[in-house]
């Protein structure tokens, strides 16, 4: 039987550069900061509050730099309601930015006591040894949402502004230089023409500029692009979907899962994590690189819940918010070879710093937001913020812990690019000699080039209980995105039956639907996972305030 | 002119409420909190009365701490300073907040005063007259258009089936409506002057007043609909249904 296959990356837009980096001259109606940090995830607000505390101490000793605003840009309505996180967390950057802070009082939940991995069947589980690298031990539990308040209460408290539903549309520049981002204009009519609450963009100048937008962040894509900075690897791409329940029945321990639901061409896993015994997060983070065009993460999920180790906790409970969320998966030779420049400097999982083996990326966020600001101090205090000043971030991070463990696991997701059997014992084999079996590098291709073949697959029906439908979902993401906003998504014209049929599946929000024949985006639905930037129609940032509004997740 | 808004923080209208363990009153963990939405076009009006005039809007909050939040909110809009009337927790019984938030207002030689029509937390709709009545001023509530001119000012309200039209002198008290304008939305720069708007925080102590909450309930869940059949032969069973089963006809 011939079955066609097809590659994303032949139907993708390119960035619209001219549009994303701008170097005409700035507004005069320009607001002026010293330091910008776009996104205030842990990255972006780790950063913003060791900056303010270096400038703050300096200045207690007399002849300090003086007074440096600092400001965050958020594109979220408020803080954390575009967080979206596991999570379980290392402690250690909190411990170092806030040296004063007892542990008890983090905004943590549970500190991670027993944990258990399985391998999964259709019907059964089978508890597997738990391989070093993810173990849990001293590590907590918590809502990055929550996580994500607290710090901004603390940024807030030594004198940072913080702009939620702000989002930066394009970078300023001048010849090299980034001098600052242009906000999005909001109030737009579905066409493009002003409506009522118009308000226009603004062009925000800073002398560094640090870009935190988070996984598949657009800024830091159009930065690395406009100046031609490589990795050795492309960034590669999970998607997550989760869900928070309420249950009857208490969960005492940290839970992940390999195997069912995901077929052997898919690299992926599951969680379940106790925030509360009767607060339960779970859910399920599959490689882009998928080769089944039918594949549906959200779907999966659903079916997932019904499943014998799953299911007993979430019978009779409710399910109170739903998320989804891509996460950057190629480690060490994906990142960035530059990540500083003439004023500005890229962060956390927009620099695509995230520990895959052990499942956690909100402490290198930290940290390296922790060290942009020790560089861009030292900058400021030279009154010298060019690329040779801010490469001591990249100093920083190279000399880090952060880089030496990313060293160490390097091939590890890689492996799986070839399936999850084979890639099951090399990874094994990996640990066991710190990264250095097999040698070398695994090459890896876009996610968007992988091809995809269409196999059959059985209908899945929700039952509005245990499973929900993606529009039943997208309303417990609190997505209330107005109906009449521009369409901020960019699919190519030549939108076949098949390919709208992969895109409808790959979308966990119901933004894309296959209609006889032909592509329907439902833009207003997008939650901002990013999954459709990596392989489908490119994403572009909408008015502030637009998207999810996460709680707790 | 001297124009106060007086402003609540209350859960935002999408959160889910959960009652607390106490059972009288509402879970704060995981609740986002907002400017009371008339509020909004309460200080709305004042800034675009101020735009008309040249005066000055303070905007007065009685609350918990994390009021402030909800009063920096008004300042980001356009107002010129704020006042919050600090208070441990806000007391049931509307009588003793408008008596605290009249106390201050007396002092302070405003024009007008203006509310929204009522908080969406509690309903009451009650504070704002009670402030008049207090301060023996004219009292307007549920105002959809507002028009001054020298110190005399006509407002129309929505009522039943029709508009009804107020004239009244100031100084004054109006509750603003929905549909009085289009309140904007805090731009950045007026968010960083902001921060840099005089902000005076008052503690109060208020007595609970003649109000005690013994309980609180969410409304039942809604039953799930029921087919009942389709086309012209399924009338007379909807008709049925209708008026012996939901008693509506």
């Amino acid at each position: 039987m011939s079955r066609s296959s097809l590659v994303p990356a032949d139907f993708q837009a390119r960035l619209p550069q001219d549009q994303l980096v701008r170097g005409d001259p700035l507004e005069a109606e320009r607001i002026d900061v010293d330091v910008l940090f776009v996104g205030a995830g842990p990255a972006g607000l780790a950063g913003a509050i060791q900056l303010a505390r270096l400038v703050k101490q300096d200045n207690e000793g007399g002849a300090g730099i003086g007074e440096i605003t600092i400001g965050v840009l958020e594109k979220a309505g408020a803080l954390g309601e575009h967080s979206l996180s596991g999570a379980v967390l290392n402690p250690r950057p909190f411990r170092e930015l806030f040296p004063d802070v007892k542990d008890a009082d983090f905004p943590f939940r549970t500190k991670v006591e027993k944990e258990a991995i399985y391998f999964l069947s259709a019907n059964k589980y089978r508890r597997i040894p738990t391989p070093p690298t993810m173990r849990n031990h001293g590590n907590y539990v918590a809502s990055i949402g929550e996580v994500v308040r607290w710090l901004g209460e603390r940024a807030a408290e030594a004198g940072v502004d913080i702009f939620a539903g702000f989002p930066a549309g394009a970078l300023r520049v001048e010849g090299e230089r980034v001098v600052g981002v242009r906000t999005v204009a909001a109030g737009l009519e579905r066409d493009g023409s002003p409506g009522s609450g118009y308000m226009p963009a603004t062009d925000i100048a800073a002398k560094v500029t640090a870009l935190a937008e988070g996984s598949r962040g657009l800024l830091a894509q159009s930065y690395l692009e406009w100046q031609g900075i490589a990795s050795q690897n492309p960034q590669i791409y999970a998607l997550g979907v989760k869900e928070l329940w309420e249950t009857k029945r208490p969960l005492d321990k940290v839970i992940h899962t390999m195997g069912w639901p995901l077929p052997r061409t898919a690299f992926g896993g599951s969680f379940m994590y106790p925030l509360e015994p009767n607060l339960v997060a779970l859910g399920l983070v599959v490689g882009l690189d998928y080769r089944d065009a039918n594949l549906d993460v959200h779907e999966l999920t659903q079916r997932m819940k019904l499943h014998p180790l799953f299911r007993p906790y979430l019978e009779g409970g409710e399910m109170v918010e739903w998320g989804a969320k891509t996460i950057p998966e190629g480690g060490y030779h994906s990142i960035p070879q530059r990540r500083h420049g003439d004023g500005v400097v890229i962060l956390g999982d927009s620099a695509g710093l995230v520990d895959v083996p052990s499942l956690k990326g909100i402490h290198y966020a930290m940290q390296s937001g922790i060290y942009a600001a020790q560089a861009i101090f030292a900058a400021l205090k030279h009154d010298d913020t060019s690329s040779t000043r801010l490469s001591a971030y990249d100093e920083l991070l190279n000399d880090s812990y952060l880089i030496h463990d990313l060293y160490r696991t390097r091939n590890m997701r890689l492996a799986f690019k070839s399936g999850f059997y084979s890639g099951s014992g090399k990874a094994g084999l990996m640990a066991l000699t710190g990264g250095r079996f097999p040698g070398g590098r695994i090459d890896v291709e876009e996610d968007a080039r992988a091809p995809r073949t269409t196999t059959e697959c059985e209908e899945f029906t929700s039952d509005g209980e245990l499973t929900f439908s993606k529009v039943d979902a997208v309303f417990k993401s609190g997505n209330v995105t107005r109906d009449t906003i521009p369409s901020h998504l960019i699919p190519n014209e030549n939108v076949g039956a098949e390919l709208a049929r992969f895109y409808t599946h790959m979308c966990p929000a119901a933004v894309y639907e296959e209609v006889d024949g032909e592509l329907r985006v439902n833009a207003p639905n997008c939650v901002d996972c990013k999954a459709t930037d990596v392989v489908g129609p490119r994403w572009t940032p909408r008015e502030g305030g637009s998207g999810p509004a996460y709680k707790r997740m | 002119m001297k124009i106060a808004v007086c402003i609540k923080r209350v859960p935002d209208t999408e959160t889910r409420i959960k009652i607390g363990a106490d059972g009288k009153s509402i879970d704060e963990s995981g609740v986002k909190f907002v400017p009371n939405p008339f509020d909004e076009y309460a200080v709305e009006e004042a800034l675009k009365l101020k735009e008309q005039t040249n005066g000055e809007v303070v905007a007065v909050c009685l609350g918990p701490d994390a009021s402030q939040e909800t009063l920096r909110t008004a300042l980001a809009m356009g107002a010129d300073r704020g006042i919050l009337l600090k208070v441990e927790s806000l007391p049931q019984d509307p009588l003793v907040v408008a008596r605290a938030l009249a106390a201050e207002l007396e002092q302070g030689g405003y024009d007008l005063v203006l509310f929204g029509k009522l908080a969406v937390d509690d309903y009451d709709q009650a504070v704002g007259s009670m402030v008049g009545e207090l301060l023996g001023l004219p009292s307007v509530s549920a105002v959809t258009r507002l028009e001054i001119t020298d110190g005399h000012a006509t407002a129309q309200r929505e009522v039943e089936g029709g508009v009804e039209v107020v004239e009244f002198t100031l100084p004054a008290i109006v509750t603003a409506e929905k549909g009085l304008n289009e309140p904007r939305y805090p731009a950045l720069r007026g968010i960083m002057l902001a921060k840099k708007k005089p902000l005076d925080i008052k503690d109060l102590e208020l007595d609970e007043g003649g109000i005690e909450v013994l309980e609180l309930t969410l409304p039942p869940d809604r039953k799930a609909g029921r087919i009942i059949g389709e086309g012209a032969a399924a009338v007379p069973a909807l008709v049925d249904a209708l008026r012996n089963e939901a008693k509506v006809l």
